[in-house]
This record gives C-alpha cells, sequence and structure tokens, in this order.
C-alpha cells in the first residue's frame, strides 16, 4: 500500500510538470514584458535590454521554466507587479480563506446532500422523489454567482440577516459558502441518488433480503457500501474543483481568496502573480485527486487489490 | 398429493405492471413439495419459474411487481400474510435460496466469511466472533479452505462463488432450499461438481429442494419430483418417473423430442413450432394451444384445470377429457 | 419473450422520450430559444437596438416601453435579452462540437490501439483535466484576446477531454466483442470498423454527455464573461449583463435577476433534455 502511494506520487510529478510548463509557457508569450514593467519610467531601450540580460530573460523558455520551478521548490515566485510583494507569499496568505470556504460549502453539501439523494432513492417516482430531484435539478441548473447575487439581495439588502462582503465573523462565511455549496449538494444528490439505484437493483441485494436482513440494514449496510465509490468521485471532484466555483463566489462576495486574486490580477495584467497563483492552484488539485484516489482505495477492496499487486 | 408436505402454493398470480402494459408472469400456479424431496421446476425461459421462487419469499421486487392472488403455505403459514418481521425470520432461516448468477449474487465489498457469518449473526443471536467461526466450518463444508474466509469475492473463481452462496444458504439448515438455475451460469466440469455437492449437503440435512432449471438431463439425475411451467402455470407434475417415462402433456413431449438423442443419431431434431408467448399477451385458454398439435377448438375457450392420471401425476390438458387419450397420437 | 413490434432503435427511444414530461417541456424551451435567437437577428439592429447608449432611459425599471427594463446605459434589456440568447447558444453549441469531434476521435483512437498510443493520449488528456476550465479560458484568453470565438475555443478544451474519456471507454468495451472480430474477417478496413461498427454502440452516452455539455458550456461562459474575460463588452451576453448588474445590485435588482433567470432557464431545458434521453436510451426497465 505504502508502495501504491509513493508511485502515485512520483506519478503526480510529471503531472504537475506538464501542467505547470504549458501555464507558464502560455503566460510568457502573452505577459507584458517583466523588464519593462520593472524598470523605472525613463529607462531608455538599451538600459531596457541590459535589465532583460540581467533577468535571464533572453535565455531559452526552458531554461527560464527550470529556474521558476526551482524558485518554487523554494518558495519564490517573483514578486509581483503591482503590489511589489512577493508572489508566495500573498499566494499563502489568501490561500486559507480558500480553503475555508470549499471545504464548509463541501462539507455542508455532502451532509445534505447525501441523505437526501438515499432517500429519494428509496422512495423513487413518489413525489417526494420528485421533490428532491427538481431541487436537485434547480441547483445544478443556476449560474453560482448568480445564486450569490440573488442571495444577496434577498438576505442582505433585504432582511439583513447576514453580511454580503469581505470577510468577517462566521456569519459572513454564510452566504458565500451557500453560494457554493448549492450547486455542489445538488450535483451530489443527483449522483447520490443514481448510485443507489443501481446498487437497490443488484443482485447482492436480493441475497441480502433473501437472508432476512432488515431493510434498513440492506439499505446501509449492503448498498450503500458499493455505492459510495461513484458518490466519493464526485465529492472529490467538487473539492478539487472548488477553487472554480469559489473564483465567482468570492468575486460576488469580496471574499479575499485565491480565486479572487488571480482575476484580480489578470485585470491588472500582473503576469507573475497570476501565473504563481495559477500554478500553485493546479498543484493542489492534483494533491487532492490524489488524495481521494486514496482513500477510494480504502473503501473498494477490488481496488485496493489492484493497488497492492502494482506496488 | 402426499399428505406431508412442506410447501403448499395454491393459485398464486402474480403481475408485473410497466409503461408498456401487464405482464403476467405467474397464472395461477398450484403445486407441492413433500417433505426430505426434490422437486425439480422445469421450463424454458420467460415462463415463470425465478418469480414462483421469489414469490415463496415474498421478494418480488415492488412497485411494479404485485403478488394479486394466492395461497403459498410453508408448513401450514401462509407467507403471504406474514409481516415484515416475521419474513424476515423466515427467510434464510427456514426457507433459503440459491441464485442463478454467482458473479453478481456476492456482495462485492465484504469478504465471503462476512458474509455468510451474517445469516448466523441475524438467526441464531451469535456475537461476530462466533457466527464468522462457524462460517468457517460452512466454507470447510463446502469445499474451500478455512483460511479463505477473509477474502473477497473477486478472489473466487465461479464454481466456488457458488459454493459460498451455497454455503450462505444452508447455514441455519432451512428446511426449504430454492435453487434457482444454480448451474446454469457455470461450466459443464464444475456443475457437476457444485449439483454433487448440493444433492449431499441435501440428503445429510434431510432438506427439501425446488430445483429451478431448464436442463432436463439435470432434473433426472436429482429430482424426486417433476413440475413443468409454460406461461406462468403448471402444465405436468408428478414423480420423475412418471413425467420421463409417461409423459403427458404435449408440452413435455415436446421438450423430450427437441433433445437430441445418442440413440436416435441421424434423425433430425423435432423443435416445438411456433414461440413463447409473450406474457404481456397470453393466448386465450390454454396458452399452449398455438404451438400443440393436439389442439382443439375448445382448446382456445377455457384454460385446462390440473387432472389426475395417475399415481401422483396430473396434467393441466383438456384432451384428457377423452380417457383413452394418449401422446403420439398426432405429429404436425 | 419476442415482442413484435419492431421499431429501429432511434424512433422507440424518441417514442420513449415523449412520455417525460419534463424532456418535452425542455425540448419545447429550447425550440423556442433557438427561433428567438434567430428572429432576434432579423428584428433586431445591432447597433441601434443593442448597443445604443440612451442615457435619458437609463436605468428604469420594467414598464411598458421597456419589459425588462432598461440598463445604465438606456439600453433595453428585453432586445439584449433575446439578443443575447445567440450568444449562449453559439458558444455552447459551438464548443461541444468542436470538443465532440475532437474528442471522439482522439479517444475512439486511444480506445481502440491501447497501449503506448492509449498511454500517450490519456495522459495528455489528463493534464488537460486537472486544470480547471476557468484556468484554461483564463491561459487562452491570455493568449489570443478576449472575443467570443476565442471563449469558444477555450471551452472546447473541457467538452473534448470529457467525450474522449466516454469514447475511449465505450471502445474498448465494444472493441473485444465478436462482432467486431466477425467485421474483421469480412476484410473491412480499420477506420470503417471503428465507424460504423464501434461508434454507432457508443452513442448513448455520448448523445447524453452532449446535451449536458451544452448546459454547462453555457454557464462556464457566462461565468466567464462575469469575469470579464468571456465575451467582450458591449455584447449582450447574459454573463456580461449580469455582471453589470452588480454595479446596481442595490439600486437595480432587477437587472441581476433576469439575465440568470434565462440562462437558468437555459441550462434546466437543456438538463431535463439529457436526463430524459439518459432514461429514453436505457434499455433496462427503470420500473
Amino acid at each position: 500500500m505504502l508502495k501504491y502511494i509513493l508511485k502515485r506520487i512520483m506519478l503526480m510529478i510529471p503531472a504537475i510538470l506538464a501542467t505547470s510548463f504549458i501555464i507558464y509557457f502560455a503566460m510568457d508569450m502573452t505577459g507584458s514584458d517583466p523588464a519593462t514593467a520593472l524598470a523605472p519610467d525613463n529607462a531608455t531601450e538599451e538600459q531596457i535590454e541590459q535589465l532583460r540580460e540581467e533577468l535571464g530573460l533572453n535565455d531559452p523558455i526552458f531554461v527560464r521554466y527550470g529556474k521558476y520551478m526551482m524558485g518554487m521548490m523554494k518558495g519564490d515566485l517573483g514578486t509581483s507587479y503591482v503590489t511589489k510583494r512577493d508572489v508566495f507569499e500573498t499566494f499563502m496568505t489568501r490561500l486559507p480563506n480558500t480553503i475555508q470556504l470549499a471545504f464548509t460549502a463541501v462539507f455542508v453539501a455532502t451532509l445534505i446532500a447525501v441523505p437526501l439523494g438515499i432517500y429519494t432513492a428509496i422512495h423513487q417516482n413518489t413525489w417526494k422523489d420528485t421533490g428532491g430531484m427538481v431541487f436537485a435539478l434547480f441547483g445544478v441548473s443556476m449560474p453560482n454567482f448568480w445564486l450569490g447575487m440573488i442571495l444577496i439581495i434577498i438576505f442582505s439588502l433585504n432582511l439583513k440577516w447576514f453580511p454580503s462582503g469581505a470577510k468577517g465573523g462566521p456569519e459572513s462565511l454564510v452566504l458565500p459558502a451557500v453560494t457554493v455549496g448549492l450547486g455542489f449538494a445538488a450535483l451530489i444528490t443527483r449522483t447520490t441518488r443514481s448510485a443507489m439505484l443501481d446498487v437497490i437493483r443488484q443482485d447482492y441485494m436480493t441475497t441480502a433480503r433473501a437472508k432476512g436482513t432488515g431493510e434498513r440494514d440492506v439499505i446501509f449496510k449492503h448498498g450503500l457500501r458499493n455505492a459510495l465509490i461513484p458518490i466519493i468521485t464526485v465529492i472529490g471532484m467538487q473539492l478539487s474543483n472548488a477553487l472554480t466555483g469559489s473564483v465567482l463566489a468570492e468575486t460576488v462576495f469580496s471574499w479575499p481568496g485565491v480565486g479572487r486574486l488571480i482575476v484580480d490580477s489578470i485585470a491588472k495584467r500582473d503576469t507573475p502573480m497570476v501565473t504563481g497563483a495559477i500554478i500553485m492552484s493546479c498543484v493542489l488539485m492534483c494533491v487532492v485527486n490524489l488524495a481521494v484516489d486514496l482513500i477510494y482505495a480504502f473503501f473498494d477492496p477490488r481496488i485496493k487489490a489492484q493497488y497492492s499487486q502494482k506496488g | 398429493m402426499e399428505n406431508s408436505s412442506i410447501l403448499k402454493v395454491k393459485d398464486l398470480v402474480v403481475h408485473y405492471e410497466t409503461d408498456d402494459g401487464c405482464v403476467n408472469a405467474v397464472n395461477g400456479l398450484t403445486f407441492d413439495v413433500g417433505v426430505k424431496k426434490t422437486l425439480g421446476l422445469v421450463g424454458e425461459t420467460g415462463a415463470g419459474k425465478t418469480t414462483s421462487a421469489l414469490s415463496i419469499l415474498n421478494l418480488i421486487p415492488g412497485p411494479a411487481g404485485k403478488i394479486k392472488q394466492g395461497e403459498i403455505l410453508l408448513d401450514g403459514h401462509d407467507i403471504l400474510k406474514m409481516n415484515q418481521s416475521e419474513l424476515e425470520k423466515m427467510r434464510g432461516n427456514d426457507v433459503a435460496m440459491i441464485f442463478q448468477d454467482p458473479m453478481t449474487a456476492l456482495n462485492p465489498v465484504m469478504t465471503v466469511g462476512e458474509q455468510i457469518a451474517q445469516v448466523f449473526e441475524l438467526h441464531q443471536k451469535a456475537s461476530k466472533r462466533e457466527a464468522f467461526a462457524e462460517a468457517k466450518k460452512m466454507l470447510k463444508m463446502v469445499g474451500i479452505a478455512e483460511s479463505r474466509a477473509n477474502d473477497y469475492p473477486h478472489q473466487f473463481s465461479g464454481g466456488m462463488r457458488q459454493r459460498v452462496v451455497i454455503a450462505i444458504a444452508l447455514a441455519c439448515n432451512p428446511k426449504l432450499l430454492l435453487a434457482d438455475e444454480p448451474t446454469t451460469a457455470l461450466d459443464v466440469t464444475i456443475q457437476a461438481q457444485v449439483l454433487e455437492l448440493m444433492s449431499n449437503l441435501i440428503h445429510d440435512r434431510s432438506m427439501s429442494m425446488i430445483l429451478i432449471t431448464h436442463d432436463l438431463g439435470v432434473v433426472a439425475e436429482i429430482c424426486d419430483d417433476v413440475a413443468v411451467m409454460y406461461a406462468g402455470r403448471i402444465v405436468e407434475i408428478g414423480s420423475a418417473g412418471e413425467v420421463f417415462n409417461e409423459t403427458a402433456h404435449p408440452y413435455t413431449e415436446g421438450l423430450f423430442n427437441s433433445l437430441p438423442n445418442l440413440k436416435q443419431q441421424g434423425e433430425e431434431l423435432v423443435p416445438i413450432k411456433g414461440m413463447m408467448p409473450d406474457p404481456s399477451n397470453l393466448p386465450s385458454g390454454c396458452a399452449f394451444h398455438p404451438r400443440c398439435p393436439y389442439a382443439t377448438e375448445n382448446c382456445a375457450k377455457e384454460q385446462p384445470g390440473l387432472r389426475h392420471v395417475g399415481g401422483n401425476h396430473f396434467v393441466a390438458c383438456d384432451a384428457y377429457n377423452d380417457a383413452a387419450f394418449t401422446l403420439g397420437g398426432g405429429v404436425n | 419473450m419476442v415482442n413484435a413490434k419492431s421499431r429501429s432503435m432511434g424512433q422507440e427511444t424518441f417514442r420513449r422520450l415523449l412520455k417525460n414530461k419534463g424532456a418535452v417541456c425542455g425540448m419545447v424551451f429550447l425550440v423556442l430559444l433557438v427561433l428567438i435567437s434567430i428572429a432576434a437577428g432579423f428584428v433586431y439592429n445591432y447597433d441601434t437596438d443593442i448597443i445604443a447608449i440612451n442615457m435619458s432611459q437609463a436605468l428604469q425599471p420594467p414598464n411598458a416601453n421597456h419589459w425588462f427594463g432598461t440598463d445604465a446605459l438606456g439600453r433595453d434589456i428585453f432586445a439584449r435579452m433575446l439578443y443575447g440568447a445567440r450568444y449562449s447558444l453559439i458558444i455552447g453549441v459551438g464548443s461541444v462540437a468542436i470538443g465532440l469531434v475532437i474528442g471522439v476521435t482522439l479517444g475512439a483512437i486511444a480506445g481502440f490501439y491501447g497501449g503506448f498510443v492509449d498511454q500517450m493520449i490519456m495522459r495528455t488528456v489528463d493534464v488537460f483535466y486537472s486544470i480547471p476550465n476557468i484556468m484554461i479560458a483564463v491561459v487562452i484568453v491570455s493568449l489570443l484576446g478576449t472575443s467570443t470565438m476565442n471563449l469558444l475555443i477555450a471551452l472546447c478544451f473541457t467538452c473534448a477531454t470529457s467525450f474522449t474519456r466516454i469514447a475511449r471507454a465505450s471502445v474498448m468495451t465494444i472493441r473485444d466483442q465478436e462482432f467486431v472480430e466477425a467485421a474483421y474477417e469480412i476484410g473491412l478496413p480499420t477506420w470503417k470498423i471503428i465507424l460504423k461498427h464501434i461508434l454507432p454502440n457508443c452513442l448513448s452516452p455520448i448523445i447524453v454527455q452532449v446535451t449536458l455539455l451544452i448546459g454547462t458550456t453555457i454557464i462556464a461562459a457566462s461565468s466567464l464573461s462575469f469575469l470579464g474575460i468571456g465575451v467582450p463588452l458591449p455584447a449582450p451576453e447574459w454573463g456580461a449583463m449580469l455582471s453589470e448588474g452588480r454595479q446596481h445590485i442595490r439600486d437595480a435588482a432587477y437587472m441581476c435577476i433576469i439575465p440568470g433567470l434565462a440562462i437558468m432557464f437555459t441550462v434546466l431545458a437543456l438538463n431535463l433534455l439529457g436526463d430524459g434521453l439518459r432514461d429514453a436510451l436505457d434499455p433496462k426497465m427503470k420500473r
């Protein structure tokens, strides 16, 4: 098992390298010239060219990329054009806010969605099922930034229950988390329901009943454990996509997270910040994906067996 | 019929209501299973055999499936009138079932030992440890090494999985075993092994069994009595000797004729003309009449009841209104 | 058991689909939407009706003249909404179409040939899969600039990766079946085997995914436009309209509500249709 974990970590590295290279390359081609940005306003063309040499900007892309990645491992991703602050430091300051938002959203979403999904699967085709499914359908169909604005209109401006912006006490987390979480909840509910429906039809469920197992145990002990794989897949996907969802919620609610950092930096053409933040985000996502894959193995003995043998 | 019957099924009717119409899976099923006897339930796919077996455990998948009427008396108690908790006590304990496909009948995320042990925990109030110990004994009894109790189903071959399924079924010594085509999904060589195992275990424990199969050879080998099903009804029932040697129903005759026979090499196989009827659209009267070489006008009007033709032998065919009628009198 | 009625699979699927009320509503809505977006091009003149600034009429809530009100620059929101449908539909359908062609081709090749080719393709796909849609769009838009076409290209990537996986999985399942071997024996060339024998059997999951993915893409497009890196102003794309609306969330809330409803109902219709297709294509009876 340990061998498998190490192996997956090893495999993750080329993926991260490939991803980061693509991003670095693209941003390099489009971003403003660092020398021009860093040089004082009255610099001559020659002085700028000299600065370019010093900064190593005329080196081939791979060399620059290599240096950049080496820097990343030491925690140095360059300096922002705009704020003149260290990119890495800024990212790490903002990261906890995004993590807080993302995890809260996914946690609450799962807490609501999984039981709802099981409930609707058991009562398939009754009004309880239809109701749950309608909720899930709407949740999946609405753009979450719009939901955020609607929530602000209703709960902030009109009812004045929750604040609409910036990070404050726990009440400021509510609306953003709901915004991010509702879409998740809808998707998780649908997945749970369909996974449970598949499981309910399986032969081993009939075997369990034929043994005399009570209905509740049939569903939870025998059924749910098998349905967990697709459910965990979706939850994992949501976690690693939380960043994406957060970008929008953070923008709508002015939440000081990583997503908004990226968007603001784009608007300000702050290339090092954008590059650094996106690459770091992707690294994070790879790590989360790996963690989710490892959790699978824990739940499904067939997968565990595959991996133990491979290792 | 024998007086000492472990199971009496009377006039069972089971429907499935789907978007495309009503599927009449079982239409007035009546048969008995004698104590310590093995009944072979024979019929082609779609005849309603599995539905009949599931009905005995009251496990017809709702909401589409409904038991419309009938009585199923297990040792005198009507299963169809039992409440949920009585049913749960009965299943696995008094009546157990072996399913057709061992690949899908076992839960992939539980060890085989766990799955067998559950039966003990449910019905004998055993602790987890005791139950697991008993489970290991059951594994040994079906010919699997006890050390494999902690393995998962995917680590076993088809034949071995079926043995596990048998172990689960026999764990609490049920009075009646329902075996739904237990060897159909297995290789031929394994089939023989598994059948022999089942046969021995059943005799050792003095169990009754209903063996559902479409393989007449298997029936001949291990069944005491035979019931032939067609379109959801029993068309012929009797001891194995009676049904095989004194075949009474035209359908049964057709079944035997369509089997290749080494002694008749060189002769053409004689299939039964026509096709199995669509259960959502059954013919009127006797369901077999469109394909029956002996059919008369009357056959389309009334469904024949089971009539006695000797010994323990009953046939659902109005041709026997004429006491002198025998088969072999007309093949088209 | 033989069913004497024999219909082609397409007809049978369509018949089952029609029984699903939700799917029918979805289809009707989508047909109307397409008609509206086509009509909008004829009824409205882009320069005078859609983008012309008219400050005297600014920020009017919905009234008799302007059914959905006007925005901060005095433009009629109703007209902009109808016109805006075009962007969502074109981007949604366009991205998915391009992604479909690329993805299915790659996936079929990967699934069919297996081995090294498979690994190469799938590793590349995995890399793109692990970068979220928005990031890819950001990068592409930075590279190529903000425009409708570039947004379309940016969103293709996610669609393509999705189809690659589905096509590969389906092809791998079918590839080993006997009728494919039979086709070989008769001497059909490989590409024909893939096109005529294998792909038709993979159609079901792909069809369902197309419908659902159009919805996802429309949401992504409007999200990016909302962030300012999608369809450039002054185009009346629904997401961009919401971004403008956000400035006036306190005094002109209607600007924030209406375009979002449009997005939601469009995606809802697509999801209803997609779910209906999934149920209709599933041969197992769910009842």
